[in-house]
């Protein structure tokens, strides 16, 4: 109860069943050196080779946008009835990839998950990098993207034009941008403390003032700390609304709609399972690389990995059970449109887009429940391919959603022909790659990718070494253990 | 604190009130089966059998949601709640006796209940000439529904007591932490297969065959996420009302103001949870405006006699909770969280209450002294059948590998 004086030694105290967080005989001065090190090393081959790649794909991004503008998104294999085609695939599918930092930073928080520590800095990066991705897609959808400014509601000489108020399409906008702004916050006042350590490492004057201007002048002292404790406590709550708000914003976008396939009422929390479920995907795809080519498999362990994993086989089986509830309301609704749509365009393996639905249904819903099996969950290599295919069936879900439920308008002579995009947007697509993995390699340069603050702070009570001492504690009786504990 | 704490023994008090609340309950069942029950009004009969219909599955389900509770917090390798984790393993083993009871009830609908060409509360158990109805036999149909409402009820049961007993071995010895892991991994085994029942279960089909189908014709898709999450926050409340008990009563002396706390934020986050559902299903159906799923909503919003039940559900249920509970100070104040349990409980029977009565009884609000009769029979239950199951145990597992991490418990 309250008032009671904990001992310091029962306060770093944690069951040795759990696996420590921190492997190998780590002190704070060690972790600073392991995590802080590569920032001041030169870059490595591979790092040159792969930033090489990315910026390559992003000019080629940057080329096929730039024929979008002049020529208009004609050249796009967009027809009727595919309004939406790759476009507002990727766009959902990079929001989607987008969820896993802020549910790390934020939900996590909350559920007190210690493991997060390890991932969350890198995971918050990632988000960061994958809406500015997402947000290319609708607004370059606009066509004359020079007009986009009208999306914001804002006084105008533009007489009757004016946003709609009603439209999901609009609290998109809204969502977003409001999510971006909280996601960059968190994880700009997270790096604050860490960037201060690295100014005062500094060796050069350039990097000096470099790092010196970007982590504002942070001393150290408790009263920054303590400002600093509270604001992540703020944007922490501000956050926790906006990982679900996002992609029930983004599933309105279909659901509101009386379009079969996607008018049901579950979509609002399926979709936010859905962009967990691609979130971890690419955190895992991002540090399995980062872990071993910066030397930090001590940092993001094999339990950081099944953890995540064991992330990824709960919200693949929520998204199953939506997929099958949906599929199941089709037949039971007794809905012929609904019918139409689920037994028809998407589940009957023989029609135009059969496969892309079953593609989904294995890479989303089966292939996770390997994750069952704790071998499977901590092999690494495993690990990084089923990465690959949850993502690969999540950019499926978002094509099926969209695709198959308007390729077949309610007249015959609304059919649309087979669609696959050009090149232009394909172009499009890799460029967003090339724009997530150029940020990402240069994050990955010049700022440190693991929490340094962070994860000192869990270290006392997850440390391997610090564990090792806690023998005598887990022997003791409970009842002098709380005695202890107590005065 | 002396050892006999660690032994629940139940009060006099505490059996007076549980006999007085039955009895209560019994007297209101008699009545009400003369009066109703056994009336020549088939409409008064179908009030009678949908009140104990939705007081059955509401009160089972909320009892279960503990054993998931217990399930969840085993799967993600909790530690903080195994302090007063005995409470929910108690509520949990009231899950076979309401089970029976449900059983009893839901077969005699589907099987009593048939006047010549239709049945009083399922209409897809005669059909009829309805097409669309005849149509959905395949899912609505006797025997699905008795084999499936069997397996439901009867591996929640079983999947319970076999967590139980697992608890309970853990008294007998101390472990090592080899042992101990050992031990985490068996129940973690059990604790995956219940989750994964729960989830084809109460997560989607057992709402459906229970209470969704009395809307023959209606769907949502939403229907048992929702069923699920409004069960949930009031199983998270029921636990906070044991343990506050509990306390109360000297027991549970590791459990302090951060355990509450926790359970606290439970209660708010899953009553924010259940709003975020509500205005999901409320909002697309409303959105789109089809003559398919508004009906559902006809008699519960604006000209519809369940409107003055339907919004004082959505006070209570969301506006309560979202700004009583959302200080820190609310959530470890016992009196405060004592207060917010029996709004929460009583605001989640009330949506129980209209999920089904509103679809019985479309024109006029049946809410009255047979609810709560019914209501005090079941509490009046629940409180007895869990005094005796939390006297059966100690009610601290003192050899759990992570109960020490729990009396430091700090959030």
């Amino acid at each position: 109860m309250a008032g009671s004086k904990p001992n310091q030694m029962h306060l770093k105290y944690e069951s040795q069943i759990r696996e420590p967080l921190v492997d190998g005989n780590k002190d704070y001065h060690q972790i600073t050196e392991d995590i802080i090190r590569p920032i001041e090393a030169k870059p490595s081959k591979l790092w040159y080779i792969g930033f090489s790649i990315s910026v390559a794909l992003l000019l080629f991004g940057v080329y096929s946008v730039y024929r979008d503008v002049t020529y208009g998104i004609g050249q796009w294999n967009l027809n009727k009835t595919i309004g939406w085609g790759w476009d507002i695939t990727n766009f959902v599918w990079w929001v989607g990839i987008g969820h896993a930092g802020t549910l790390i930073s934020a939900i996590l928080l909350l559920f007190r998950q210690g493991w997060r520590t390890g991932v969350n800095r890198a995971a918050e990066a990632m988000t960061i990098f994958a809406v500015m991705c997402a947000g290319q897609f609708p607004i370059f959808h606009m066509g004359r993207v020079w007009l986009a400014f009208f999306i914001f509601p804002y006084g105008n000489t533009r007489g009757p034009v004016w946003v709609n108020f009603d439209s999901p399409l609009l609290w998109d906008v809204f969502a977003i941008s409001t999510y971006f702004t909280v996601s960059l916050l968190f994880w700009y006042s997270g790096l604050i403390p860490d960037l201060a350590t690295v100014r005062d490492r500094a060796k050069t004057k350039f990097r000096k003032f470099f790092y010196g201007t970007l982590s504002f002048g942070w001393t150290g002292s408790t009263k920054h700390w303590q400002r600093h404790e509270a604001l992540s406590l703020v944007l922490a709550g501000l956050a926790t609304p906006l990982v679900l708000s996002v992609h029930t914003i983004v599933s309105f976008d279909f659901a509101t709609s009386v379009i079969p396939g996607w008018h049901t009422t579950i979509f609002p929390p399926y979709f936010v399972a859905g962009a967990i479920f691609s979130g971890f995907a690419m955190v895992q795809t991002l540090l399995i690389v980062v872990r071993k080519v910066l030397n930090l498999q001590e940092y993001i362990t094999l339990g950081h990995i099944e953890a995540m994993n064991k992330v990824i086989v709960l919200t693949g089986s929520i998204v199953g059970c939506a997929y099958l509830t949906e599929l199941f309301m089709a037949w039971y609704s007794q809905n012929e449109y609904e019918a139409y749509a689920f037994f028809y365009s998407r589940a009957n393996i023989f029609s135009p887009y059969g496969w892309a639905y079953w593609g989904m249904m294995f890479c989303n819903v089966v292939s996770p429940q390997v994750f069952w099996f704790r071998k499977l969950r901590r092999n690494v290599v495993f690990t990084f391919f089923m990465s690959v295919i949850v993502n690969i069936g999540m950019w499926f879900e978002r094509f099926v959603i969209i695709v198959t439920s308007i390729y077949r308008d309610y007249l015959p002579s609304s059919w649309s022909y087979y669609y696959s995009p050009t090149i232009w947007e394909i172009g499009f697509y890799l460029g967003t790659f090339g724009l997530f993995f150029t940020c990402f390699f240069l994050f990955a340069k010049y700022f440190p990718t693991i929490a340094v603050a962070e994860i000192k702070y869990v270290l006392k009570t997850s440390g391997e070494n610090y564990k090792e001492r806690m023998d005598k504690v887990e022997e003791q009786k409970v009842e002098e253990f709380a005695h202890d504990y107590a005065h | 604190m002396a050892s006999n704490r660690e032994q629940f023994e139940v009060s006099g008090n505490m059996k007076t009130w549980s006999i007085g609340l039955m009895g209560v309950g019994i007297l209101a069942f008699i009545i009400g089966f003369i009066t109703k029950g056994l009336s020549s009004d088939e409409h008064q009969q179908a009030i009678f059998w949908g009140t104990l219909l939705y007081n059955s599955i509401f009160f089972l389900l909320i009892c279960n949601a503990s054993m998931f509770f217990i399930c969840v917090t085993t799967l993600a390798h909790g530690g903080w709640q195994v302090t007063f984790r005995r409470v929910p393993e108690a509520i949990s083993a009231v899950v076979p006796i309401f089970g029976l009871i449900a059983i009893f009830i839901l077969f005699f609908i589907v099987f009593g209940l048939n006047h010549g060409d239709h049945n009083l509360i399922y209409h897809w158990r005669i059909p009829g000439n309805d097409q669309i109805i005849l149509k959905k036999t395949g899912f609505l149909n006797p025997p699905f529904f008795v084999i499936w409402t069997l397996l439901s009820i009867g591996l929640w049961s079983y999947l319970g007591m076999r967590m139980r007993k697992l608890s309970q071995e853990s008294d007998e010895t101390s472990m090592n932490p080899e042992q101990g892991n050992r031990w985490i991994v068996r129940n973690t085994v059990i604790a995956a297969l219940f989750t994964v029942w729960f989830g084809l279960t109460v997560g989607s089909t057992t709402p459906w065959l229970w209470l969704m189908s009395i809307d023959t014709h209606w769907y949502s898709t939403m229907y048992s996420w929702y069923t699920f999450a409004s069960s949930f926050v009031t199983g998270m409340a029921l636990i906070a009302l044991f343990v506050i008990y509990l306390k109360n009563k000297g027991y549970l002396e590791y459990t302090n103001d951060e355990h509450l706390h926790d359970i606290g934020k439970f209660m708010f986050a899953f009553s924010i949870f259940w709003t975020y559902l509500w205005f999901s299903q409320y909002m697309l159906i409303w959105y789109s405006n089809q003559p398919e799923e508004t009906t559902y909503f006809q008699p519960r919003t604006k000209e519809g006699v369940w409107k003055g039940v339907y919004y004082l559900n959505l006070v209570i249920n969301f506006l309560c909770p979202l700004l009583i509970l959302m200080t820190k100070n609310s959530k470890r104040n016992y009196t405060v969280m004592a207060f917010m349990a029996v709004l929460i409980i009583f605001g989640h029977w009330m949506d129980f209450n209209q999920m089904v009565m509103a679809s019985i009884s479309r024109d006029h609000v049946t809410l009255g002294w047979l609810d709560f009769g019914i209501a005090a029979l079941y509490v009046g239950m629940l409180i007895f059948f869990v005094g005796k199951a939390l006297a059966k145990v100690p009610l601290i597992p003192k050899n759990h590998p992570f109960l020490k991490e729990s009396i430091i418990h700090h959030t």
